[in-house]
C-alpha cells in the first residue's frame, strides 16, 4: 500500500474505532449527523474527484483503503456511495454535490426537456440511505446516449418508500412526478455501468465485515473454555476457522485486483469475479463464525451480528450469485476455449 | 488490520512479449500431444521436451549464469510455469530441479556440488527427487528412521527407506533427509540431515508403486549400507529440518497449485460451445471467477518470494484453496454435463475427467496434506 493510502486508511480506522457502537445506534435513532460530519472533514465523499475540481484524486485502490474499515466497523452511512456520486457528477461536469450524496443503481422513468432543463418522472429502487440524501446521482439513457442525473431531496415532487436490509441499513424506493433535475451526457467508465460500480463499493466493504466476523470468532475462540481450555485449541475448530481466514483472504485479493482494475478502466470482467467471489464467501465465513460462537453469538446485544447481517444483505444487493455466474458464464463460453488462458493473462499483462 | 497479505503484482512491462515468445515455441511442440497427457502435465515425465525446453533457456532460469542459468527474473519464470501448465507440457522430468532441488542446491550446496550438478539440470538433463516421506513418516516428517552413520573415513552409511518418491526410478539424483544423530525426543527436529546422492551408488535399490489408476508415477527407495562420500552432505549436519522446510514453501507456493484441473476446464469449454444451458453457464462463470481469484493470489505470492519475503502462510493458503478447487471441478462437471457422461467413451472431455476423477484425490497430500496447511494458516491466525 502507497504511503499516502496508508495515511488515509490510518485516519479513517482512527475515525470509526472511536465511534463507538455506531451501528446500534443508528438502529435506534437512525443517520448519525454527527460522524457525516466528520466524515466529510476528512473529505472522504470526494476520494474519487479529481484535485482540480475540488477533490482527493484518488482511485478505486483508495476507495477499497477507506470502504475496508467501514466493512470491518459497520459503518452506516452512504460513503462508498457518496465517493461515487460525487466522481459521477464530476464525470459530467456538474458542481460537487452539497450534503449527503447518494447513487441509485436501479432507475425506471423518463427524462424529458423542459423550458429551462430538464424534468424526470420515475423511480429509483432500494437507493441506499435515500431518506437521508441531499442528492440522488443516476444514470439514464436519453437520446441515444447515457446521461447523469442529479436529483435533489428533498422535494416536493418526490416521495420516499423506506425500507432496510438486515442491518437496518436504509434501502428506500424514491418516486419522482415531474421533479426538475440536472442531467448531462456522461462518458465515463464509472457511468458505463454503476450497477456494476456499486457492486465494487460492496466487494470492498464485503473486504471488512468478513475480516471483522473472523478477528471476532479467533479472540472469541481464544477466550472461551470447554474441556478445560480454550476451544481455539481444538483442532476441529482451528481447521474451521483457517478455512475461513483462507477465504477472507481470498476475497480480499480479489477486491484488491479489481480495485486495481477500476482503477485503469474497464474492469467488467474483474468485478463480476470479484463480487461472485466475495457472496461465495459469505456463506462459509457467516456460518463458522456463528457456530464457534455458539448461543451468544445469536443474542441481539452481541456485535457479531453487526457483521454477518451485513454480509447476508451484501450478498444480494447489486448482484446475488446467480446474477454475476449468468453475466461471467455466457462472456466466458462466448468467447470459447482457446480464449480463456489468454485473457486471463491479457488483463494483467495489459497493466504492464 | 487485513489478517494475510496479498499485496498484488505489477507484472514487468515486456512480459506480454515474452508470453508470446512461450506460447509459440510449445504450440509447435505440443502439435500432436493427447488432451489426457495435457491434464496433470507436471507429473509427465518427457526428457525430451525439458532438454527443448532447457535450449530455450528455460529451465534454471532465475539461477546465476556461472551455474549455467540466465538469471531471469522470478517473475519471468512464474510466467513461464503458469503457461506450460495452461498448455498442458509435460515438464514433470526437470520440475523438481527447477523448482527446489536447484534452489536448495544455490542455497545449502557445497561450490563442488553446485558446480557438479547444476549446470545439467539447466540442460534440462539432470533431474532430481525429493526423499522426505517414509513408511512411517508422512505429516509427521520429524519421525523419519533412515539413518546416516559416520564412518571412521569421514564417510557415511545410509540404511532405511523413504516411498512415494516421484521419478524416482527416472532420476539421477536424490536428495533425502536422514537421521544424523539419535533421536532426541523433546527435540525430534534435530539431528536431522539432508544429503544430496546419485541414485546409482550401489546400495540404493528403486522399486515402482503402481497407483491406483495403473501409472508408476511414485516409488519405493530402499537405502541399504549405502555408503556416501563426506561430500554428500548437503548444508549443514543437522540442520535438515530447516533446510527442508525452506524447501516447502517453494514446493507449496506454485501455479501447479491450482492449475492441475484447468485442462477439465477448458474441455469443458469446448463441448459446451459457445450458447451452453443456464445450468452450464453458473458451472462456467463461478469456475471462472474461482481461476481468476486464485491466480491473483498466487501471483502475489510470487511476487512476494521475488521481493525476497517468505510468505510461508499465504503459500499454504493458496494450495489449500487451490487444491479444493482442483478437487471440486471434476465432480462438479461430472455432475452437470447436459446429456449426463459415459465414462467409458474415449472424446477428449471424458477421458480427461476420469484421469482427473481419479488422480484429483492426490493433489491435497502432495506437497503438504489438508490438514497440515490448515494448522499452518491457524498458525498464522494466531490459534496455535
Amino acid at each position: 500500500m502507497s504511503e499516502q493510502k496508508q495515511m488515509l486508511a490510518d485516519a479513517v480506522i482512527r475515525l470509526f474505532r472511536d465511534a463507538g457502537d455506531i451501528s446500534s445506534r443508528a438502529e435506534r435513532e437512525g443517520f448519525s449527523s454527527a460522524l457525516w460530519n466528520q466524515v466529510e472533514e476528512l473529505g472522504l465523499p470526494l476520494v474519487l474527484v479529481p484535485e482540480d475540481r475540488g477533490g482527493v484524486g484518488g482511485d478505486w485502490e483508495d476507495v477499497l483503503a477507506v470502504l475496508h474499515p467501514v466493512g470491518y466497523y459497520g459503518i452506516p452511512l452512504p460513503i462508498g456511495e457518496a465517493m461515487l456520486a460525487s466522481r459521477l457528477a464530476t464525470d459530467a461536469g456538474f458542481d460537487l454535490p452539497a450534503g449527503v450524496s447518494t447513487v441509485a443503481a436501479e432507475i425506471q422513468g423518463q427524462l424529458s426537456r423542459s423550458a429551462d432543463g430538464y424534468v424526470f418522472s420515475g423511480t429509483l429502487k432500494r437507493v441506499p440511505w435515500g431518506r437521508d440524501a441531499q442528492s440522488v446521482a443516476a444514470v439514464l439513457e436519453f437520446e441515444g446516449r447515457p446521461h447523469l442525473l442529479l436529483l435533489l431531496l428533498p422535494s416536493a415532487a418526490a416521495s420516499v418508500h423506506a425500507a432496510h436490509n438486515l442491518s437496518g441499513e436504509p434501502r428506500d424506493d424514491l418516486y419522482f412526478e415531474a421533479a426538475a433535475v440536472q442531467a448531462a451526457p456522461v462518458a465515463s467508465a464509472d457511468a458505463a455501468d454503476v450497477h456494476e460500480r456499486c457492486a465494487l463499493l460492496r466487494v470492498a466493504q464485503i473486504t471488512g465485515a468478513l475480516e471483522a466476523a473472523l478477528h471476532r470468532s479467533i479472540d472469541y475462540a481464544k477466550e472461551r473454555k470447554q474441556f478445560g481450555r480454550a476451544i481455539g485449541q481444538f483442532q476441529a475448530v482451528q481447521q474451521q476457522l483457517a478455512l475461513f481466514g483462507s477465504d477472507a483472504a481470498a476475497v480480499a485479493c480479489a477486491a484488491r485486483a479489481a480495485c486495481q482494475a477500476a482503477a485503469r478502466g474497464p474492469a467488467s470482467f474483474q468485478i463480476a469475479a470479484a463480487k461472485l467471489r466475495a457472496n461465495q464467501a459469505i456463506g462459509l465465513a457467516t456460518g463458522t463464525a456463528h457456530q464457534v460462537h455458539a448461543a451468544i453469538g445469536f443474542t441481539h446485544e452481541y456485535a457479531l451480528r453487526h457483521a454477518t447481517q451485513r454480509l447476508w444483505s451484501w450478498r444480494s444487493e447489486f448482484g446475488n450469485d446467480r446474477y454475476w455466474a449468468e453475466r461471467l458464464g455466457a462472456a466466458v463460453a462466448a468467447r470459447g476455449a482457446e480464449n480463456f488462458w489468454a485473457d486471463l493473462t491479457e488483463r494483467d499483462d495489459a497493466a504492464a | 488490520m487485513q489478517s494475510f497479505s496479498f499485496d498484488p503484482v505489477v507484472l514487468p512491462p515486456g512480459i506480454g512479449e515474452f508470453r508470446a515468445q512461450i506460447r509459440a515455441f510449445l504450440k509447435a511442440e505440443l502439435v500432436s500431444t493427447p488432451a489426457v497427457k495435457k491434464a496433470n502435465s507436471w507429473a509427465v515425465y518427457d526428457a525430451g521436451f525439458s532438454k527443448k525446453l532447457a535450449a530455450q533457456g528455460w529451465v534454471g532460469m532465475v539461477w546465476p549464469k556461472r551455474y549455467g542459468g540466465y538469471e531471469r527474473s522470478s517473475i519471468e519464470r512464474y510466467v513461464l510455469l503458469e503457461e506450460l501448465l495452461a498448455a498442458g507440457a509435460p515438464v514433470g522430468a526437470h520440475w523438481i530441479a527447477d523448482r527446489q532441488s536447484g534452489p536448495a542446491l544455490l542455497k545449502f550446496g557445497s561450490e563442488e556440488q553446485r558446480q557438479k550438478y547444476l549446470p545439467g539440470m539447466a540442460r534440462g538433463e539432470v533431474y532430481c527427487c525429493i526423499g522426505m516421506s517414509e513408511p512411517n513418516a508422512g505429516s509427521d516428517l520429524a519421525s523419519v528412521r533412515t539413518r546416516a552413520e559416520r564412518q571412521p573415513d569421514g564417510r557415511w552409511k545410509i540404511n532405511g527407506q523413504k516411498i512415494w518418491t516421484t521419478q524416482a526410478q527416472r532420476c539421477q539424483l536424490i536428495i533425502a533427509l536422514v537421521r544424523s544423530a539419535p533421536v532426541d525426543e523433546k527435540n525430534r527436529q534435530a539431528g536431522l540431515s539432508q544429503f544430496l546422492i546419485e541414485l546409482n551408488t550401489p546400495g540404493i535399490r528403486i522399486r515402482p508403486i503402481v497407483d491406483l489408476i495403473g501409472e508408476t508415477h511414485f516409488n519405493e527407495v530402499f537405502f541399504e549400507d549405502c555408503i556416501v562420500g563426506a561430500e554428500c552432505l548437503l548444508g549443514v549436519e543437522g540442520a535438515g529440518w530447516a533446510q527442508c522446510t525452506g524447501e516447502l514453501s517453494l514446493e507449496r507456493s506454485g501455479p501447479e497449485r491450482y492449475m492441475s484441473s484447468l485442462a477439465l476446464f477448458l474441455e469443458l469449454l469446448r463441448v459446451a460451445g459457445p450458447n451452453p444451458s443456464e445450468v452450464l453457464r453458473q458451472v462456467i462463470g463461478r469456475t471462472a471467477a474461482e481461476v481468476w481469484t486464485l491466480r491473483q493470489m498466487s501471483l502475489s505470492v510470487a511476487g512476494q518470494l521475488a521481493q525476497g519475503k517468505d510468505p510461508t502462510i499465504e503459500a499454504a493458503i493458496v494450495k489449500d484453496l487451490g487444491n479444493s478447487f482442483e478437487q471440486s471441478l471434476p465432480v462438479l462437471v461430472q455432475s452437470i454435463t447436459d446429456s449426463g457422461v459415459r465414462l467409458e467413451d474415449d472424446s477428449d472431455f471424458v477421458q480427461v475427467l476420469t484421469y482427473l476423477l481419479q488422480t484429483s484425490p492426490s493433489f491435497s497430500m502432495r506437497g503438504g496434506t489438508r490438514e497440515i496447511l490448515r494448522g499452518i494458516i491457524a498458525r498464522g491466525l494466531g490459534l496455535r
